[in-house]
């Protein structure tokens, strides 16, 4: 199955990086058929990276307050909202940017998994993690790795 | 004790701004005023490092804008290893800068006031979005802007050197030239361009101009401000986005100032509030009288309703003809964007069409010690300031930065006041409240902590309407 994986953050803002990082680290596993682009753009520009594959991963930071940072949370495009009347011009999120594409008729990716990493930090610059999230990359890769591969295998 | 509402997007996961109303006791707006995180440390983070890193580092600050700073750091470096670029470097920069502009207003009118104006004020918020729009003008219409904004994009992309984040600026000019072939390929984006910038228009007149309300809207007197003006003009005081001087209007269009790049600090202050991390730059020459309009407050604004004001006009002549007609029905309002939409589309195609533009000259090297810089450009929210300096082996020794939204801190305090004063009366909230604010809000399309991609994106809203103890009496949500 065609896949991509986008890993979506800002490199300079901390955290907020994570998602960029761990794509880069499965990258190096050179899977086949998979894909690895980092993109710190989101909404409206992430159609340009996903038409024509079967299968998209993003993943992204949260915030939720609400687990230990680190803590990896598997999301369905379902689980986020829709921007209704958003508040500036970069506020599409992803799921209205898809929706947006099959509307137009583009080909989109059956299936779309998003893995989000709780964080910290994402409002201090800094080209690193802060140290729990950055001791947590390496399982997260695996865990994603492994799913990648295991869905991947033929049944 | 005065009373206190909230709109508060606090289910945003990363929480970006909140919009604070305070009532006086008889229930009516006393002050309303934004406040956004504060992103920390970017003057610790750059220091110390080399100052060609910049225009590298700091399109990275903003995930809208990336070009824009990319372009203002450019011109910053130029200045601070006194060195011109050669004249095709100048044009390649604009090129890219142009392209830059008419997507960012492509995205902005169909994506942001699309939603309020195509789909309509009054349409239900789950409406009032990109399908919304698409709904209203047709699959066909939606194709046209997805694929006008992803070639305006390839622009970009192969000038710039790398997806995002272009790379290309270097002191003394640009990283490489434009062949040949893909000279043919942006003349024909240009054509398409200026052809899909009439074709915006057109869907304003038709959807918006030829409606009464939506007229009504925008000219009536709940979103009016009467300030000063800034934006940059070409020799005959023209718009200009990339180049030339600072221009400052009074309310009444009257030239107030004109100054060069690195005068900036002698006409720009920043005043502090208690409240904000954010500081408010105001004019130095009229003075900080508070949040409030007139020509004797020092409050001005930037962005394309700024940048049409303190101008004479466009550079290019079917912008300048929209330009005529747009100020004929609405007085300047606010169909801006397209009009300069339509003169990003023009100049960059005559920029592709530039035989100069193919000329291999395309940097000067740096050869002088390097002090000091500053590099001013017009972002598509308005005047963008990038100042650095150094110690004499280019290491960055102070940054500052006034980004576009930070220049209409001010003003956009004040347009939620306004829009929050004629919807509240004593202590009665109007059903529209919400809308009416946001859409105050909006017209500025601020970038807040805009670096931040955490999910979910998108901003929710919330109004928590508090007594005189701060207690929550009724909330008004919108996810």
């Amino acid at each position: 199955m065609k896949t991509l994986i986008l890993g979506v953050g800002n490199p300079i803002l901390t955290d907020d990086s994570v998602g960029i990082c761990v794509a880069n680290e499965i990258e190096k596993f050179s899977l086949p058929n998979v894909e690895v682009i980092e993109t710190s753009l989101a909404g409206i520009s992430l159609l340009d990276y996903v038409v024509e594959y079967e299968r998209l991963i993003i993943i992204d930071s949260i915030k939720t307050e609400k687990e230990i940072p680190g803590t990896l949370y598997k999301l369905k495009l379902e689980d986020i909202g829709t921007s209704s009347a958003t508040s500036y011009s970069h506020g599409m999120n992803i799921r209205t940017a898809i929706e947006l594409g099959r509307k137009l008729g583009y080909k989109i990716p059956e299936i779309i998994e998003i893995y989000a990493i709780e964080i910290e930090d994402n409002t201090t610059f800094g080209e690193e993690c802060t140290p729990a999230v950055k001791r947590k990359i390496p399982g997260i890769v695996d865990e994603i790795t492994k799913i990648i591969k295991s869905d991947s295998a033929p049944s | 004790m005065a009373k206190r509402i909230t709109i508060d997007p606090i289910t945003r996961l990363e929480g970006h701004g909140k919009i604070e109303i305070f009532l006086n006791n008889k229930g009516n707006v006393e002050k309303a005023f934004l406040q956004v995180p504060e992103l920390r440390g970017f003057e610790k983070f750059s220091e110390g490092r080399m100052a060609e890193e910049m225009p590298r580092i700091t399109p990275k600050i903003c995930g809208v804008c990336p070009t824009t700073h990319h372009m203002a750091s450019g011109k910053a470096l130029d200045d601070l290893f006194h060195v011109t670029p050669p004249s095709p470097a100048k044009k390649i920069r604009e090129l890219i800068n142009s392209a830059f502009m008419a997507e960012d207003h492509t995205l902005h009118f169909f994506f942001l006031g699309g939603p309020d104006f195509v789909v309509g004020p009054q349409a239900p918020a789950g409406e009032r979005n990109i399908l919304g729009v698409i709904q209203k003008v047709g699959l066909d219409a939606g194709k046209k802007v997805i694929d006008i904004r992803k070639r305006l994009r390839n622009i970009i992309t192969k000038q710039g050197g790398r997806v995002i984040h272009p790379v290309c600026n270097l002191p003394g000019g640009v990283s490489k030239g434009v062949t040949k072939e893909d000279r043919e390929e942006y003349i024909q984006t240009g054509k398409d361009a200026v052809e899909f910038s009439k074709f915006a228009l057109k869907a304003f007149e038709d959807i918006v101009l030829k409606n009464k309300e939506y007229v009504d809207v925008i000219v009536g007197d709940i979103y009016k401000h009467s300030t000063y003006y800034m934006g940059l003009v070409d020799e005959n005081n023209k718009v200009n986005f990339y180049d030339g001087d600072i221009r400052v209007v009074d309310p009444e269009g009257m030239e107030f100032a004109k100054f060069k790049s690195r005068e900036y600090l002698n006409h720009i202050a920043e005043h502090v509030e208690p409240w904000s991390y954010i500081k408010f730059p105001f004019l130095k020459g009229v003075g900080w009288k508070g949040f409030v309009d007139g020509k004797d407050s020092g409050v001005y604004r930037v962005a394309p309703l700024a940048r049409l004001n303190a101008s004479d006009g466009m550079a290019t002549p079917l912008a300048q003809v929209e330009y005529e007609k747009m100020y004929d029905i609405l007085g300047g309002k606010p169909a801006h964007r397209l009009v300069e939409l339509l003169y990003a589309a023009e100049r960059l195609l005559e920029l592709a069409q530039d035989e100069e533009i193919l000329d291999p000259n395309v940097r000067n090297i740096p050869t002088a010690v390097p002090d000091e810089g500053i590099g001013v450009v017009e972002a598509p929210r308005g005047t963008l300031y990038h100042h650095y300096k150094t110690d004499g082996n280019g290491v960055l020794t102070d940054v500052n930065l006034i980004v576009a939204t930070v220049n209409n801190a001010a003003s956009i305090c004040m347009s939620i006041e306004k829009a929050a004063k004629g919807l509240i009366k004593e202590g009665k909230v109007s059903e529209g409240l919400l809308n009416m604010v946001e859409m105050a809000f909006r017209a500025y399309d601020p970038c807040l902590a805009c670096a931040t991609h955490s999910l979910p994106g998108h901003m929710p809203l919330e109004v928590s309407i508090r007594d005189h103890e701060a207690n929550i009496i009724e909330t008004i949500r919108r996810q």
